[in-house]
């Protein structure tokens, strides 16, 4: 064996040996079949720090604002909820962003599928290299500059309408709305959706699809019988990412919105910051976090216990 | 940078910190020359608005003080509104705020004043000869300075108003500017515009705001635009919207950037407010002690005249003339003609009302 | 049935497919033969119709199929991984081809459940596919791929993942199925066991072409190549050139020996020839069981270089020093009762001219 021969061991060998002596001096012997699960721990940190705040932010949003001193009044009460129920404005807000997650959720799968797809089957490295670096460039540009790009693009007197009004028609609105905060938080979305459904795509054999045409699918069957149900949890995976990610969008309805199509994290920001209300703000972090939770939760139930992976039998 | 670079000055920090909440609110840094008391900080870091308003405060206020004390002064632009938070949580929890001096909304600086984090600025030299309007009102003492005042204007595109400027703000509900008005995103300097223009009176404010919200309802139809000062001045660039309620300044920036924009005072009037500097609680002592020097300079003749004329704002500082470019104008008030034109809120009114305005005013606009 | 005319296929500048024919009648097997890369998937594939040749054409019931689309044609195929449905229970892989193909529903499950039996999988039905073992999974292929009745069935490779235990047994199981049901059949495997086993026709393919088409008695017996020879059993090459030339019977020198053999094509005197030898043709004379040189019409003598003991046989390798050191193979069936010929000890072999095959040398 390489031990014998002195000094010869690759210095990884010594280095995961002389870890290995440090864990059992410090270990208890009995424990070692845990050492794994050490590992665990920065994320296990984490998510305990993350728990931490949203224990303050339930504990801040039980106290109504004092006006008079700006400070959370001392004794609890269920005010901020109630303000919550009782302006329409919170409950218009959240379901503009139910909606706009779903929308988004929707278009961006239907876009996404057929790019991953073609990212995996095409047999032109040139395509796939240029499909990767098309999906890529995005994350390089974060998401407030892809928004002004919008701007640039879509004003008023953007390269779009000057297009239009250089064939001599007027001008069309097509920032500062509803719809545009959609396109940017789709073309924003694209490439997470794409990413996460590549290797549920790739993990389907083409001889799979092969079988289905031969056995009498056309390919809209194939697509159908086989292709989306194979592909399930990465398609569930992909549309629980953007529509959580949407659901909280801060800087689309912002900066696309033009003030009038805010979403839940913009109300929550006014909150905060806008009228110094810790206590409502954290009363609408609370409820959007209960809202998204729920229907994630919802989306695993009716996707089915094995959707991403767990509880599945493997041979 | 600094010649009183001092590798220690963590621990002095520290060490001064302790000193001063021993010697309490008593220990007036004029009588603690000989100690650390008055050491030059490294720098002095002023909470500001970026564009054409960081620029005035550099120019007029920050290079003549740092060329007088020998401190450089470094502006930072964190949001007035997002700086509140942390100044706020920084002295709740006993640690060293992250500005010097804020420079503020008189609004949000008499909030930051009842929650009880501002410095009392009573001791600064120059404060008796200054404009009534220097001194904040429905609060005892000086936790802030009035530096000047300004007026929200309603700015508009000329070539949209080939027959002369809007005479009244209800222009804003014609269908022809439909998409094309701009307000800022919390209705801040419209609310009691709002009021009046859609019939009611002075008296109605602050317990009787549904005129101004029918306004607003109305407004809505025509599908505004929200924003921030720099918004503004982008929007008129590029030909996004033909009128706007936004204060002077960005209006006259704008001009001066050579984009056709004007403004004008309709007949009911224009909301005139002031900003005002404050430091917060919890500086070290040295560091506090600059601070109120840097504010004491401010609203000297020579920084007023110099920061407010840049602004084009008419200054606290008595008899100074203004920009050439202003002379007579509604929106730089001089004479109390001047301000007949305008509607002033009492600083109180606005710090008890102004959330309640403004969460009314999103319900509104998010519908 | 299935005729293929003149088909070729090219990937880039590489010929995967040159100018092959073949026919074969309704009802029969037929197993495609070749080492990896020589063409057969390809083949299979066009056939298939999820690749179009570039030249000729292939006839399925005598129609031309060149624009037909694969769900179209009424193919059968196992693929080599199977490629089972993993989100469909083994029913539902069954009854797929039904829905896709308009099957009346009513009679699916009838159809299912036939089919299963036929595959004697029944009682499998609701398993899915990571849920059965290897061969079970062949199992439901194949029901899968018959399911519908199809005219031809093709079997892309499906047992070379299996071992060879299973796959000896799937190999029975698969012609079993094909003669009960009568359905025209095409293989492809790079096994010659289970080309053998299984067809009534082989095909052997290499570099694209077609070497031979024949029966599988044919394709061992009279190989009508050196490929052919060499690919199947464990053969031995050696050259040498013809000396007398005769009606059917031939006298080849192979260095300083003249061996009687069988001419495979047109050979005059002198020419150069590649000589083919089977190992279970060859007889070693020492042992008193396999009969005495007189047998024979060519024997030598040669040097053991190495045995392989392969439990039901052993292997012989020997190198003959009169054939210009040409290395033999030979069998013995009955190692462990018989005389073991240990390396470096010398051994007689025999065999006879008919399974001695000389081929037209086309290379050096």
């Amino acid at each position: 064996m390489a031990e014998t021969a002195a000094g010869g061991k690759p210095l990884s060998w010594r280095l995961i040996d002389g870890v290995d002596r440090l864990v059992a001096a410090a270990w208890p012997r009995g424990l070692h079949g845990m050492n794994g699960y050490l590992f665990l721990l920065p994320a296990v940190a984490l998510v305990f720090i993350l728990v931490i705040g949203l224990g303050y932010m339930v504990e801040f949003s039980l106290h109504e604002l004092d006006l008079a001193t700006y400070r959370l009044k001392e004794a609890y009460s269920l005010t901020n909820y109630q303000t919550f129920f009782e302006r329409p404005v919170y409950i218009r807000v959240l379901w503009r962003s139910l909606l706009a997650a779903a929308i988004v959720t929707l278009i961006t799968l239907v876009l996404a599928f057929p790019y991953a797809y073609l990212m995996v089957r095409t047999t032109s490295a040139a395509t796939r290299k240029f499909l990767l670096v098309a999906l890529f460039l995005p994350f390089f540009i974060g998401q407030v500059v892809r928004a002004y790009g919008w701007l640039i693009i879509l004003g008023k007197e953007g390269l779009l309408n000057s297009i239009v009004t250089g064939i001599g028609l007027p001008p069309l609105d097509l920032i500062y709305n509803y719809p545009a905060v959609i396109l940017g938080l789709v073309q924003y979305m694209l490439p997470f959706a794409v990413l996460l459904l590549t290797p549920a795509v790739a993990a389907i054999g083409e001889d799979i699809e092969l079988a289905s045409e031969s056995l009498g699918a056309t390919w809209i069957g194939t697509f159908r019988h086989v292709v989306i149900p194979m592909a399930k949890p990465g398609i569930i995976g992909a549309g629980i990412v953007v529509f959580t990610l949407t659901l909280t969008d801060f800087a689309m309805p912002e900066i696309l919105g033009g003030g009038t199509s805010d979403f839940i994290a913009n109300a929550i920001y006014d909150s905060y910051f806008q009228i110094s209300n810790i206590g409502l703000g954290s009363a609408l972090s609370i409820v959007l976090t209960l809202v998204g939770s729920a229907l994630v939760a919802l989306m695993l139930m009716i996707a089915g216990t094995g959707t991403l992976g767990f509880a599945e039998r493997k041979s | 940078m600094s010649d009183n670079r001092d590798p220690f000055r963590l621990n002095r920090r520290r060490f001064l910190k302790g000193s001063a909440l021993a010697t309490g609110a008593l220990a007036l840094p004029q009588f603690a020359f000989a100690d650390g008391h008055t050491k030059k900080p490294s720098e002095l870091i002023v909470r500001a608005w970026g564009g054409a308003w960081g620029e005035s405060l550099q120019a007029g206020v920050a290079d003549p003080f740092t060329e007088a004390t020998g401190i450089p002064v470094r502006l930072d632009f964190t949001e007035d509104n997002e700086i509140k938070p942390k100044i706020w949580a920084a002295v709740d929890q006993g640690r060293v705020p992250p500005i010097h001096v804020n420079w503020d909304t008189t609004t949000n600086a008499t909030i930051s004043a009842l929650r009880g984090v501002t410095v009392d600025l009573g001791d600064l030299k120059g404060l008796d000869g200054l404009l009534s309007i220097a001194k904040p009102t429905g609060i005892d003492g000086w936790p802030l300075v009035n530096t000047y005042s300004y007026v929200y204007v309603c700015a508009y595109r000329p070539e949209a108003f080939p027959d002369g400027p809007p005479e009244s703000w209800r222009v804003m509900l014609d269908p022809k500017f439909k998409g094309r008005v701009a307000l800022y995103d919390d209705g801040i300097g419209f609310n009691p515009i709002a009021v009046i223009a859609g019939g009611g009176s002075m008296s109605d404010i602050p317990d009787n705001m549904e005129p101004g919200y029918q306004f607003y309802r109305d407004l809505k139809e025509n599908e505004p635009l929200l924003g921030e000062d720099a918004d503004f001045t982008t929007w008129f660039q590029n030909g996004e919207i033909d009128i706007a309620c936004t204060i002077s300044v960005n209006a006259r920036a704008a001009k001066q950037k050579g984009i056709n924009v004007e403004w004008t005072v309709p007949k009911e009037g224009c909301k005139v407010d002031t900003d005002g500097l404050w430091i917060p609680k919890g500086l070290p002592a040295n560091e506090e002690y600059w601070s109120k020097r840097f504010i004491e300079f401010a609203i000297t003749r020579e920084a007023q005249e110099k920061w407010c004329s840049l602004l084009g704002l008419p200054p606290v500082y008595p008899g100074l003339e203004p920009p050439a470019d202003l002379a007579g104008d509604p929106a730089y008030p001089t004479a109390p003609a001047d301000f007949e034109k305008l509607v002033s809120v009492p600083s109180p009114v606005l710090v008890e009302n102004q959330p309640i305005w403004f969460s009314k005013f999103s319900e509104i606009m998010q519908g | 049935m299935v005729e293929i005319r003149d088909v070729s296929k090219a990937f880039g500048d590489v010929l995967a497919v040159d100018d092959a024919s073949l026919a074969l009648p309704k009802g029969e097997f037929l197993t495609i033969l070749g080492p990896s890369g020589c063409g057969k998937t390809t083949l299979l594939r066009m056939i298939a119709g999820f690749i179009r040749p570039n030249a000729g054409e292939i006839l399925i019931n005598g129609a031309a199929v060149d624009n037909v689309p694969p769900y179209r044609r009424s193919i059968g195929m196992v693929f080599q991984r199977l490629a089972l449905f993993p989100h469909m229970t083994a029913a539902q892989n069954v009854a797929y081809p039904l829905k896709m193909r308009g099957f009346d529903p009513v009679t699916i499950p009838d159809r299912v459940s036939e089919y299963l039996r036929l595959v004697r999988l029944d009682g499998f039905e609701k398993r899915r596919p990571q849920e059965l073992s290897g061969g079970q999974q062949q199992r439901v292929a194949i029901a899968r791929a018959l399911s519908f009745s199809p005219d031809l069935l093709l079997l892309d490779e499906p047992l070379s993942a299996l071992d060879k235990k299973l796959r000896e047994e799937m190999q029975l199981e698969f012609r079993r199925i094909q003669q009960e049901l009568g359905v025209t059949t095409i293989n492809v495997t790079h096994d010659q066991r289970e080309a053998l086993v299984m067809s009534d026709q082989i095909v052997v393919m290499s570099e694209g072409r077609i070497q031979q088409s024949d029966s599988p008695e044919a394709v061992y017996r009279a190989p009508s190549n050196r490929f052919v020879a060499n690919f199947i059993g464990l053969t031995a090459m050696f050259k040498g050139a013809v000396e007398v030339s005769g009606d059917g019977g031939i006298l080849v020198r192979v260095g300083d020996t003249a061996l009687k053999a069988r001419a495979q094509g047109e050979l005059g005197n002198g020419t150069a020839v590649d000589c083919a030898l089977r190992a279970e043709q060859v007889r070693i004379l020492d042992d008193p069981a396999n009969g005495d040189a007189t047998a024979f019409e060519n024997v030598v003598t040669g040097e053991v270089r190495q045995r392989i003991f392969e439990g039901d046989r052993m292997v012989y390798e020997i190198s003959v020093p009169a054939l210009a050191d040409a290395v033999l193979f030979a069998f013995d069936h009955d190692p462990l009762h018989h005389a073991e010929h240990r390396p470096q000890s010398q051994v007689k072999l025999g065999w006879n001219a008919r399974d001695f095959f000389a081929f037209p040398s086309d290379r050096t």
